[in-house]
């Protein structure tokens, strides 16, 4: 059954780079989201955190999802006095997304959820050389 | 994988005669798992694989799996019934090899 497990944990690798790509594609979209009212808080800037979780059927090791956190750092402040979400003094609060960082994210999500792929691939592979061999 | 042990299979396969429906027809006396019965019991686990394979799937093309759990139980479903299919080959070529045999 190993192989089988093997199977199970790497799905569950791609499951939680899925979700993790889905924060970034978030964070992204939002991140010129600003409030609707003069001196509102903007959209904030969403972190996901990740945990293992033991597989009691297989005793396999899986991944999991566990929170999604919201990042506390500040927002940034503009000078656009005519916009809507302006504040007295003509400050605008923009999210505190910073594209870069979630580009960064974003590669790392995909790497892992490539290498998540190479391992099911791989365990795939084994499993059918080794029912080859009964033909 | 279920404990392939060949020796056990032979004296299981020696003990046992598969009847038309692959079932034994008695001789089960030989003690521990027959042949027979081992065939039964992996294509029992075969079939649940395909089964759950099939649901999967199919919950993923109304979009209430995601495509990672389909992948994960079509390929679980698609290496047990190679494997079985593999298995029943090997039996099946063993049989006609013993119908060959000159008396």
């Amino acid at each position: 059954m190993e192989l089988e497990n093997s199977l199970t944990v790497a799905a569950s690798g791609m499951r939680v780079q899925a979700s993790r790509l889905r924060v970034v594609a978030e964070n992204l979209a939002n991140a010129q989201a600003t409030a609707s009212t003069p001196g509102g808080d903007p959209y904030r800037r969403k972190v996901i955190s990740f945990a293992s979780k033991l597989d009691r059927a297989t005793g396999a090791e899986l991944v999991t999802v566990r929170r999604y956190d919201v990042d506390r750092s500040d927002f940034v402040l503009r000078y656009l006095p005519q916009h809507p979400a302006a504040d007295e003094r003509g400050y605008v609060k923009f999210p505190n997304v910073n594209p870069l960082i979630e580009l960064m994210d974003m590669r790392e999500a995909q790497r892992s959820y490539e290498a998540n792929l190479s391992v099911l691939r791989s365990a795939r592979d084994m499993l059918q050389r080794t029912i080859d061999l009964l033909r | 994988m279920t404990d392939l042990s060949v020796a056990k299979l032979l004296t299981g396969a020696a003990g046992s005669t598969l009847g038309r429906d692959g079932r034994a027809d008695g001789a089960e006396a030989a003690g521990g798992s027959s042949f027979a019965a081992f065939l039964e019991s992996q294509l029992a686990s075969a079939e649940a694989a395909l089964r759950t394979g099939e649901t999967v799937s199919s919950r993923g093309l109304v979009g209430k799996a995601d495509v990672q759990s389909v992948v994960e139980a079509v390929t679980a479903a698609e290496m047990t019934l190679k494997e079985v299919t593999a298995i029943r080959d090997r039996v099946v070529a063993a049989y006609q090899e013993i119908m060959r045999m000159p008396i």
